[in-house]
């Protein structure tokens, strides 16, 4: 259902100021918003002062710069810092993406850095994206042939391959689901961007055996048509992928069967 | 996970995009059509109901008031119609690039006003 406003225990506070110890000229204010499990009090906001003549360029190397000389209590999920393995999901100045490819002299202003949006917290900026990984494996992402191919290859002309570009670079980062109004409201039912496109991906493989039974399983009301075309998903998206385009492609696919 | 734990802001924190603007003003349009439509079928049961009751709506459209319901009148039809006929061409399976999806949007903001200007200049000159 949709919920504008925040329940009690997630109302955000205004939470503790750090100062330039460094005596820098070249300072910005980043926000942070924390929660620790252990308190038992609501998020807050910490602001932090950072000296940026000293700081790589981008929002995971200032995160970075933050736990490891300002205030090492700060946690979020980081691994390769190269776009790739899409652990550094973020909201960072009011949009979802990476923090390991976005720049913070992109951002104007005040650094606003937030958790991904509607999950539950874990702690500070790490979001719990099992709902997500449960619906992912619902459209049970893998290959199905029924037939054994000797052990030989399974071939695939070019232009079929080609039909996945734009699928396979998917990293699983959920900016684009939790960026979505409609997977805010119905984050339990509707399936959410993501896992959407990743059910395009196997229902599009030309390899794959199943493309019907697929169909008729995502075609469905609350998991599929949930989706309003708000675009938000592919505004987000950090590796410039369009699920709300596979989105439609489904759509369309099951209108003209 | 605990009960406790808090949820993540979300539409407090979140940009807008030209996209996510249009739908929500899709969808309010929407709701305000389905109300101005009712409205409409009760003036056309009024003329029925002889020149009296029809004076009265027409003194009361004569209003500032009036005339405010009816250019938002025009506005929210434009603005759902334009917006429809690019659902259109999703439905399609075109125009989902991002760039063109901004430039679509940008073309039904605008495009509602300039529509319900000449709407309402045309109307005016037709009575």
């Amino acid at each position: 259902m949709v919920q504008i406003n925040l329940p009690k225990n997630s109302k955000v506070q205004k939470g503790k100021f750090y100062k330039d110890k460094t005596g820098s000229k070249n300072i910005r204010k980043v926000n942070i918003y924390r929660w620790d499990p252990s308190s038992g009090e609501n998020p807050r906001i910490d602001t932090y002062e950072v000296d940026m003549d000293n700081c790589p360029s981008k929002v995971l190397d200032l995160l970075n710069k933050i736990k490891n000389e300002i205030d090492p209590s700060i946690a979020y999920r980081r691994s390769c810092a190269h776009g790739v393995c899409g652990s550094c999901a973020m909201n960072m100045d009011g949009k979802n993406g990476l923090a390991c490819t976005k720049p913070h002299k992109e951002i104007k202003g005040d650094i606003n850095i937030y958790p991904l949006p509607h999950l539950k917290v874990q702690k500070d900026l790490i979001g719990d994206l099992s709902t997500l990984y449960k619906q992912y494996e619902s459209v049970e992402p893998w290959l199905k042939v029924s037939k054994k191919n000797g052990g030989k290859e399974n071939l695939q002309s070019i232009e079929d391959r080609s039909k996945l570009d734009g699928l396979y670079e998917c990293i699983m980062c959920a900016c684009c689901s939790t960026s979505c109004p409609s997977y805010w409201w119905n984050g339990d039912k509707y399936l959410g961007p993501a896992v959407l496109l990743q059910a395009y991906r196997w229902i599009i493989d030309s390899r794959d055996e199943d493309r019907k039974e697929r169909l008729k399983k995502v075609a469905d009301e609350l998991k599929l048509y949930r989706c309003h075309t708000i675009m938000n998903c592919t505004n987000a998206c950090p590796k410039g992928l369009n699920p709300a385009k596979a989105i439609a492609s489904i759509k369309k696919m099951l209108a003209t069967g | 996970m605990r009960e406790n734990n808090p949820l993540s802001p979300h539409i407090q924190i979140y940009n807008w995009h030209i996209s996510s603007l249009v739908s929500i003003c899709h969808r309010i349009t929407g709701i305000i059509n389905i109300i101005i439509i009712t409205f409409i079928c009760l003036w056309l049961t009024f003329l029925l109901l002889g020149s009296s009751n029809y004076e009265l709506i027409q003194k009361f459209l004569l209003t500032y008031f009036g005339k405010f319901i009816i250019i938002g009148t025009i506005w929210s039809f434009s603005f759902q119609i334009l917006s429809e006929i690019r659902h259109l061409f999703w439905d399609m399976g075109l125009g989902f690039e991002l760039k063109t999806a901004n430039i679509t949007g940008l073309l039904v903001i605008f495009g509602s006003f300039i529509a319900t200007i000449a709407i309402f200049i045309l109307g005016r000159g037709l009575i």
